[in-house]
């Protein structure tokens, strides 16, 4: 397979809004409900262990792509053969598809719930897709293009924070470390939907120029959405104390409610709008990643692939009915997500370690991406 | 699909019918020619005997009986060479090509032959043209600055812009383009700093036109543009001299027509139609500013009527109490929905501004002062539409004033009623999915192949000291990289820091 040509490639640092894009989604909407259930008002350390346990994740990522110069597709063929590599690909593709799914359902469960209670889900869901269409279609230049206006798009919102921060009890942190360390690591397990998302590097990296330099700007992607965790968590916590914190289920978009301009109140109307620039880039670059994945592994176009996909995902979505079906979608998807990270990214890493000596770097080499 | 084949194979008959023409003769020819009222052929018979014919319409007279005949009518003179000898004038081409003829003569070239039935004949150019006098900008009107304009010919707008370059490396290559007018295209840049693939893909798309005539640049602006069905401009259509010079110096690739006073610049992106040339006439802290309204004014015009669809068709919640009731006041006996309210007040905005661009200057101001106030007053007495929504709409028709560059204006013009529709089916939701569409749409264009919205994505922080904000001359000190210029400094950075020193 031919090596990507230069013109569609993106820059290095690109990989920073990916990641941070991809990682932030519906999550930080309603997730500090999660982590405080075990961790209660400490559960902004699980914040920072889980970002610093997927720095490591990402520093393995690289590593194994590295290795073989290749996305998770060579990486699974070169290594485990055609047959099983395949079929571990396909799963992987599935579960990113999911990923996808739980994403787009998620924010269609939040604008019915606080906008359009009575929007019908295949409307929304037709419309959104519609959009992402025209953003995979333009091909993984457009696709990166979004995740910065969407970055940039998104970052006003940290503005509105203000308006809890001047009714904050502070002292709600205290007394600090008041958990125990399985509590800590319990919550560390709940935050890991949240960090989820830049496993589609596994997929995309051979479209960045000069994958070895975007790993910096990964490393810094993540921190980027640790410190974003962080502040979101800061802010609930001095707001809501624990006991309020466990009856509101999106505490993020509570805190838009008590925004109150001369001209302007109940935010949570603009910002729910303004989210959608933070989902469709989670959307576009899943949809793009996954497609092409489909396209490496079995010759499709990846156009037809991608119309496939998103009729199926249509199909899904509305399939998927009530509030508790979300709830489960999520849990279920986290939890595999969860065992994929910390399970299967360590087997592969010691799995090409050792399976890496026999092959030797030159046929890595022979089977390189495209 | 079947309609678009027969009309290739139209072309391509008449592509031969061309070609056959390949056949035609002296005789022919002039038979051709003659037919015309205003071909006149001279028969002198002064020391020697020749012929000369030229079209009376596109000769200059007085070049004809005071620079031509007097040298030729009083020396004898035996052939075609003997003539070309004794003419002090230059361009004269001895030819015995009858298309070379044809095209010459309908130029505005003379022909002089020995004998009337002679194949052979010199050309001598003689154009007289015919020209409007160099005047003020009307659509990029500045107060400060240069005040001279392009006009209809494109020698004259050449001249206009190499007095302000005045270097060798200023290039024009010239193309003819159209079956018919076979107007002269000129592809202007300057050589070493220009990207080359921008001059080549500029004089490669301008060859490719097929049409049978281009009247103005304007023509050459679409059949060139990278998404003909795009309603965003991709090339700038300027005006202005200087705004030309700057912009070549930019690296840069402008294209002229002759008969057209407009230039095209590109490739381009989206800022610059929001910058007007004015902007570095002034001090960089009031350009800033400046630019920065001008782009709150295009959100603005675009995003406040559909947003106050959404809001009051779904979202009231969302208006604080005081407010609420003054809206309330206003829409208290309105008998229709926000979004009718909307789509009729806007459609009469542009009503008004469409009858005033088509009526005379001084006609037109009176139109949109009477209509404006007539119908806007009488609406809301009436109490078919609230003073807040007027109020709104003709703000943002205010605002879309502000853009600089006339086609851009009409796009935001446009721009707002698909986002109307969108809020009326999803409220402020409905406006952000507009907004992602637009978005989407921008991220796939470019301008002569170079992304469209370059400095925002991909991302150049260089290229943003002169985007949405005007950054002084001192930081100005490189060419933006969007449009890779071969040469990318503007000064020598070093030597210019030298100078600023405490007490020198």
């Amino acid at each position: 397979m031919s090596q990507i040509s230069e013109n569609k490639q993106i820059s290095p640092y690109m990989a920073f809004y990916m990641v941070t894009t991809m990682q932030i989604g519906v999550g930080i909407l309603g997730f500090e409900r999660y982590i405080a259930k075990t961790a209660g008002h400490d559960a902004w350390i699980s914040v920072i262990i889980g970002g610093l346990l997927f720095n490591v994740l990402i520093w393995m990522i690289y590593r194994i792509l590295s290795r073989e110069n290749a996305d998770i597709i060579g990486v699974h063929r070169n290594l485990f053969g055609r047959w099983i590599g395949g079929t571990l690909s396909f799963l992987l593709l599935i579960y990113f598809s999911s990923t996808i799914l739980t994403v787009l359902r998620t924010y269609i469960e939040v604008i019915q719930i606080w906008i359009f209670p009575e929007l019908g889900t295949p409307i929304i869901t037709f419309i959104l897709l519609g959009l992402a269409y025209s953003y995979v279609i333009g091909g993984i230049r457009v696709v990166a293009g979004l995740s910065v206006l969407g970055f940039f798009m998104s970052l006003p919102l940290f503005l509105l924070k203000y308006y809890a921060l001047k009714n904050a009890h502070y002292t709600n942190f205290l007394p600090i470390l008041d958990h125990s360390f399985s509590d800590l690591m319990a919550a560390t397990k709940g935050v890991t939907l949240d960090y989820l998302g830049f496993e589609l590097i596994l997929l995309y990296l051979p479209f960045l120029k000069h994958p070895e330099k975007s790993q910096k700007w990964a490393h810094l992607g993540n921190l980027f959405t640790m410190f974003t965790y962080l502040i979101t968590v800061f802010v609930s916590f001095v707001y809501f104390n624990q006991e309020q914190l466990q009856h509101t289920i999106w505490a993020t978009l509570t805190l838009w409610k008590i925004v109150d301009l001369p001209f302007a109140q109940r935010f949570e109307y603009a910002g729910i709008a303004l989210w959608l620039f933070v989902i469709l880039p989670n959307i576009c670059i899943g949809f793009w990643s996954v497609s092409r994945g489909i396209h490496r592994l079995y010759k499709i176009k990846q156009k037809s692939a991608l119309r496939t996909m998103m009729f199926i995902i249509f199909i899904c979505s509305i399939l998927v009915v009530d509030r508790q079906q979300v709830d489960i979608l999520n849990t279920k998807v986290s939890q595999i997500g969860f065992y994929i990270l910390y399970a299967y990214i360590p087997f592969l890493f010691v799995i090409q370690l050792i399976l890496g000596k026999g092959n030797g770097k030159g046929k890595g080499r022979k089977t390189s991406n495209g | 699909m079947i309609f678009f084949k027969k009309k290739k194979k139209n072309q391509q008959q008449e592509a031969k019918s061309n070609s056959t023409k390949g056949t035609l003769t002296f005789p022919e020819l002039m038979k051709k020619l003659t037919a015309s009222a205003d071909f006149s052929t001279v028969k002198q018979t002064s020391l020697s005997t020749f012929y000369i014919s030229y079209y009376k319409t596109l000769v200059n007279p007085e070049f004809l009986h005071r620079d031509l005949l007097p040298y030729i009518t009083e020396m004898p003179l035996k052939n075609l060479d003997d003539i070309q000898k004794h003419l002090p004038l230059d361009g004269m081409v001895k030819s015995n090509d009858v298309h070379d003829i044809a095209n010459k003569v309908t130029e505005g070239f003379i022909l002089i032959q020995m004998n009337k039935g002679d194949p052979e004949g010199l050309l001598v150019p003689s154009l007289s043209t015919e020209n409007r006098q160099i005047s003020i900008p009307e659509t990029e009107f500045s107060v400060v600055g240069p005040k001279e304009a392009f006009v209809e010919s494109l020698d004259t707008n050449l001249n206009l812009i190499r007095k302000r370059l005045p270097i060798p490396e200023f290039t024009v290559k010239e193309v003819r383009v159209g079956k018919l007018s076979k107007t002269r295209v000129a592809i202007i840049y300057i050589d070493g700093i220009a990207d080359a693939e921008n001059v080549n893909t500029a004089i490669q798309r301008v060859n490719d036109i097929e049409y049978d005539h281009v009247v103005d640049s304007s023509y050459i602006n679409q059949m060139i543009s990278d998404n003909e069905n795009s309603p965003f401009p991709q090339l700038i259509d300027t005006e202005r001299p200087d705004r030309v010079a700057s912009v070549l110096s930019e690296g840069k690739v402008a294209i002229m027509a002759d008969g057209s006073p407009h230039a095209l610049t590109g490739p381009t992106t989206i800022v610059e139609f929001f910058s007007a040339f004015e902007d570095y006439f002034l001090n960089w802290t009031l350009a800033s500013v400046f630019r920065l309204i001008r782009l709150m004014a295009v959100m603005f015009s675009v995003l406040s009527t559909p947003l106050y669809v959404a809001v009051l068709t779904f979202h009231y919640e969302m208006i604080p109490e005081n407010l609420l009731a003054t809206l309330v006041a206003s829409r208290n006996d309105i008998p229709f929905p926000p979004i009718l309210e909307a789509i009729v007040l806007e459609l009469s905005i542009e009503l008004l501004r469409e009858a005033g661009a088509r009526l005379p200057s001084k006609v037109g101001q009176t139109i949109g002062i009477v209509g404006g106030i007539v119908i806007g007053t009488a609406a809301v007495q009436a109490g078919l539409t609230s003073n807040v929504l007027l109020i709104i709409v003709a703000l943002a028709a205010l605002a879309s004033f502000t853009t600089p560059v006339y086609q851009m204006s009409n796009t935001i013009r446009l721009l707002r009623f698909p986002f109307l529709i969108f809020a009326q089916f999803l409220g402020v939701l409905g406006v952000a999915i507009c907004f992602a569409f637009i978005v989407s749409h921008l991220l796939k264009l470019t301008s002569l192949g170079r992304p469209y919205i370059a400095p925002l994505y991909p991302l150049r922080v260089n290229d943003l000291k002169d985007a949405l904000i005007r950054m002084p001359f001192s930081v100005q000190n490189s060419r933006p990289s969007s449009v890779r210029p071969q040469d990318k400094a503007k000064m020598n950075k070093k030597r210019a820091k030298e100078k600023h020193d405490i007490e020198d």
